[in-house]
């Protein structure tokens, strides 16, 4: 018999997924609008008004209200919305259950989408972050290592968040359909439609607690140097753990 | 090592999906090198078969080893050795054939040179469009390539030719015929008959999840219970006497002007003749080789082929109103 150790897909292999799962995110030009226009479009809108109002520390309401609030957009589409409906026309396709009969896991497609929406959101906070700079003279946060470290966390919580709807929904267009309604019912709560003193007591606690509210609650103190409420932190590791649980429970490949 | 000669080991599968017995009972001893059919109408189990061989489905009883390794338990290394072409798989819709090709290769140890393997597939004039623009045709050749990308030991072919014109078609048996040249095994799913008669060494009949025969296709044709049959139309009564006394005939059977006769030898000819003589005018006349459909018969009572069936038992049905 010849030899027939195991071989896993090496580097080579690695590197080509990626630039494929690259390639098809950029070809579905669709799908780079939500994440990249629609937080630039409310970067834009809110910008002039808010660059001249200052708060603290020498930093304005574009910083301190509107940027965590963009970042925090770019983050939750691209994690929410675009990844679950790639998995799930995945799944739906076929592509899944034709790569379980490789040497290649589907394990890897998975990998492959997270970087390449890592990556996704990259640009989105870049692209941001440079017009707001350049065009409307933002300022970087006081607290710039907490900033950081709040965009790391809450990126790894809309993924979480967005594994659920990979898990639970049955179609690539329930994934949308889900995905789009749970991103603006989390904004909506989390204050992306106007500041949250316009709602209910009650809801607006509940909006801080859950994942877009209390990413941009964090990320706004960091910016104006306050500290950051340990509740906002608590919501968003809770979030990511009850994320991690209920898509390992119920993720099917196929 | 004893066993490692036989490249397809199946033992005693059976499957269940819900209410419905899918495979029942099946085993199967493929040795290397063999192009082996799996032949059945619609529904027989043939792709749920494939499927527990490939180890994509668990089976509720039984074992397979492919290679010598367990299709479950060694699938990882089972993996690199196994080609498959799923029915109706899917791929990366807005990826070309030629990155397809590249990222399939990627996962093999020794994967085949890509030009080469779109050119031998015959898609190199098509290797720069996106897999949701080729036609079915091109979509099944593709699944085809990366089936072979790897340089696998065993493949698992499904529904091989479906959807492919003439051309393609042979394109496709040459393709195979030539794995068989390098010595690769073969398990060809196919309800098409001249394709499992010209490619297959062994062929295994299913029918509702079971292996109803199992022999080479000219093995299963003598099963027919007839060698050659001749059918023609007769505007008078024929009287069966007339026949059956005839050399090499062996069965008359007339239902209204239609009359079949099987047999061997020179049937046609002594037919004729002997139709001639007797002054009866026929139309229609054909004289046929028995096939595979025709064992296929009289092993299950049923036509391989569904639609084809209906046909002639509506075409029946309006000569019975007559």
């Amino acid at each position: 018999m010849t030899d027939i150790s195991v071989h896993r897909p090496g580097l080579r292999s690695w590197a080509e997924m990626l630039t494929c799962e690259l390639k098809m995110v950029v070809r579905d030009t669709a799908g780079l609008i939500v994440p990249i226009g629609l937080p630039m479009l409310i970067l834009v809108m809110n910008a002039s008004a808010a660059g001249e109002q200052a708060v603290a520390n020498g930093r304005t309401a574009l910083d301190v209200y509107v940027l965590p609030l963009v970042f925090t957009m770019v983050v939750a589409t691209t994690g929410i919305v675009n990844m679950p409906s790639f998995l799930a026309y995945y799944r739906r396709s076929g592509i899944l259950r034709r790569l379980a009969v490789t040497p290649a896991s589907p394990a890897m497609v998975l990998i492959a989408q997270v970087a390449v929406g890592m990556l996704q959101t990259g640009l989105g906070i870049a692209a941001a972050w440079i017009l707001a700079m350049v065009a409307f003279g933002a300022k970087p946060p006081v607290n710039a290592g907490a900033a950081i470290g709040i965009l790391a966390l809450s990126t790894a919580t809309m993924y979480a968040v967005g594994m659920i709807v990979a898990a639970l929904a049955p179609t690539p267009n329930s994934a949308v359909a889900i995905g789009l309604s749970l991103f603006f019912a989390l904004g909506a709560l989390g204050g992306m439609f106007g500041g949250r003193s316009g709602l209910p007591d009650v809801v607006a606690t509940v909006g801080a607690w859950l994942p877009f509210g209390a990413s941009v609650q964090a990320m706004s103190a960091a910016w104006v140097g306050a500290s950051v409420q340990p509740a906002h932190l608590i919501g968003l590791v809770v979030s990511l753990l009850l994320g991690g649980v209920v898509a390992a429970a119920c993720f099917r490949w196929d | 090592m004893p066993g490692t000669s036989l490249a397809v080991e199946a033992d005693g599968l059976h499957k269940r999906y819900r209410s419905k017995v899918a495979v029942d009972e099946v085993s199967l001893s493929i040795p290397a090198g063999e192009i082996f059919g799996i032949l059945g109408r619609n529904g027989a189990g043939k792709t749920t078969t494939v499927e527990l061989v490939a180890g994509l489905r668990r089976p509720d009883r039984g074992t397979v080893r492919v290679l010598g390794l367990d299709a479950q338990r060694d699938r990882a290394r089972l993996r690199q050795l196994l080609g498959v072409q799923l029915q109706e798989s899917h791929l990366h819709a807005a990826l070309t054939v030629a990155e397809l090709v590249r990222l399939y290769g990627t996962f093999y140890r020794d994967p085949l040179d890509s030009g080469e393997l779109i050119e031998s597939v015959g898609l190199t004039g098509s290797r720069d469009v996106r897999f949701q623009n080729l036609s079915g045709g091109q979509q099944q050749r593709l699944s085809i390539a990366l089936a072979l990308v790897g340089r696998p030991r065993v493949v698992i072919l499904d529904e091989l030719t479906t959807g492919l014109d003439p051309e393609a078609r042979r394109q496709m048996w040459s393709t195979v015929e030539s794995l068989r040249d390098d010595g690769v095994t073969v398990l060809l799913v196919s309800h098409a008959m001249e394709e499992v008669e010209r490619l297959c060494d062994r062929v295994a009949l299913l029918d509702a999840g079971r292996v109803v025969a199992l022999d080479s296709p000219s093995g299963l044709v003598r099963r027919a219970g007839f060698a050659q049959r001749v059918t023609f139309l007769a505007a008078e009564p024929v009287p069966k006497r007339l026949l059956e006394g005839l050399d090499g005939v062996e069965r008359v059977r007339a239902d209204g002007g239609r009359v079949v006769v099987e047999g061997r030898g020179d049937l046609l000819q002594v037919v004729s003749v002997a139709l001639v003589r007797a002054g009866i005018v026929v139309t229609e006349t054909r004289g046929e080789h028995a096939t595979l459909d025709d064992a296929f018969v009289a092993l299950t009572g049923r036509h391989l082929d569904n639609e084809r069936h209906d046909h002639e038992r509506q075409d029946d049905d309006k000569e019975a109103l007559r």
